[in-house]
């Protein structure tokens, strides 16, 4: 017993561990409620809940009305719990920097990239995930959605999305650290 | 309702999973680009393993039925993919 307590104060589990307990849970999703894990489908899904209300005649296209239709969906309280689970494994290993002096840029190695300034870290941070949900939404899934889930059904579709994926962010890597790589 | 709840909770444990994984964080992330940290590598192929034998074993014994399974478009996936993959190397999500 007091093992395992232990275990779950670390800060950091083996991959292989936390691996097996995603399979467990990418199983019991599909088993409990016939659903499959994701994130990106959930911001698309709010997105088209606020943009229906402020403006409708935008989102009034094939996307919002029929592949991802607006709402509170399933994978929407997905993300709540992720956002409440992900604090509650940085709690447990006493890592959480809620509200703490740099936690709003506290990656020794990006600071070392890009440099300390917060409002860069924000405005990357910005900017990518628009690239990110963006090629969600043309992929049809994100690395959860689309490259677990997809592959845990042996979808052709994920291995595409893994293939593209590492392609080109390993460019993308090489670009960005150059003599560093 | 009850499918909400269970959301919820599903989403609490793949939240906590994700985070002892380390994969939020940024040097986790990218450094798998760079060949440097195969956490993210590991982790991924370790739960597909998993889940897609239970899967598949489960829906052998006929206790579960396969949601709709993500639809192949060739040029939108590997497309997709490789704008996806820029936006993860530059911003470790």
């Amino acid at each position: 017993m007091k093992f395992i307590l232990d275990y779950i104060r670390k800060d950091e589990w083996s991959p292989y561990v936390a691996g097996v307990m995603l399979g467990v849970i990418g199983i019991a999703a599909v088993w409990a409620s016939n659903s499959l894990l994701g994130a990106s489908g959930a911001f698309e899904n709010l997105a088209g809940l606020i943009g229906k209300a402020v403006a409708p005649a935008a989102f009034d296209n094939m996307y919002f009305n029929f592949i991802m239709p607006p709402g509170i969906s399933w994978g929407v309280m997905l993300l709540i719990g992720v956002f409440f689970g992900g604090m509650i494994g940085a709690a447990t290993s006493g890592t959480l920097l809620w509200g703490k002096k740099g936690s709003a840029n506290s990656d020794e190695q990006w600071k070392r990239v890009f440099g300390p300034q917060v409002w860069k870290r924000w405005a990357l941070a910005f900017i990518g995930a628009i690239i990110l949900e963006y090629a969600a939404g043309v992929a049809g899934g994100c690395t959860s959605g689309l490259a677990i889930s997809g592959g845990m059904l042996l979808a052709p579709a994920a291995f595409l999305f893994i293939m593209g994926m590492f392609a080109s962010g390993i460019v993308t890597a090489l670009i960005i650290y150059r003599k560093n790589y | 309702m009850t499918n909400f709840i269970i959301a919820l909770v599903v989403g609490v444990f793949f939240g906590f999973s994700l985070n002892k994984a380390g994969l939020t964080k940024y040097n986790k992330i990218v450094n798998v680009f760079r060949f440097t940290d195969m956490t993210v590598l590991k982790f991924m192929m370790t739960a597909l393993v998993v889940s897609m034998s239970g899967l598949y074993g489960l829906r052998g014994l006929g206790l579960i039925e396969f949601p709709n399974v993500p639809s192949t478009y060739i040029v939108g996936n590997i497309v997709g993919g490789l704008i996806f993959g820029v936006g993860m190397a530059l911003t470790g999500y």
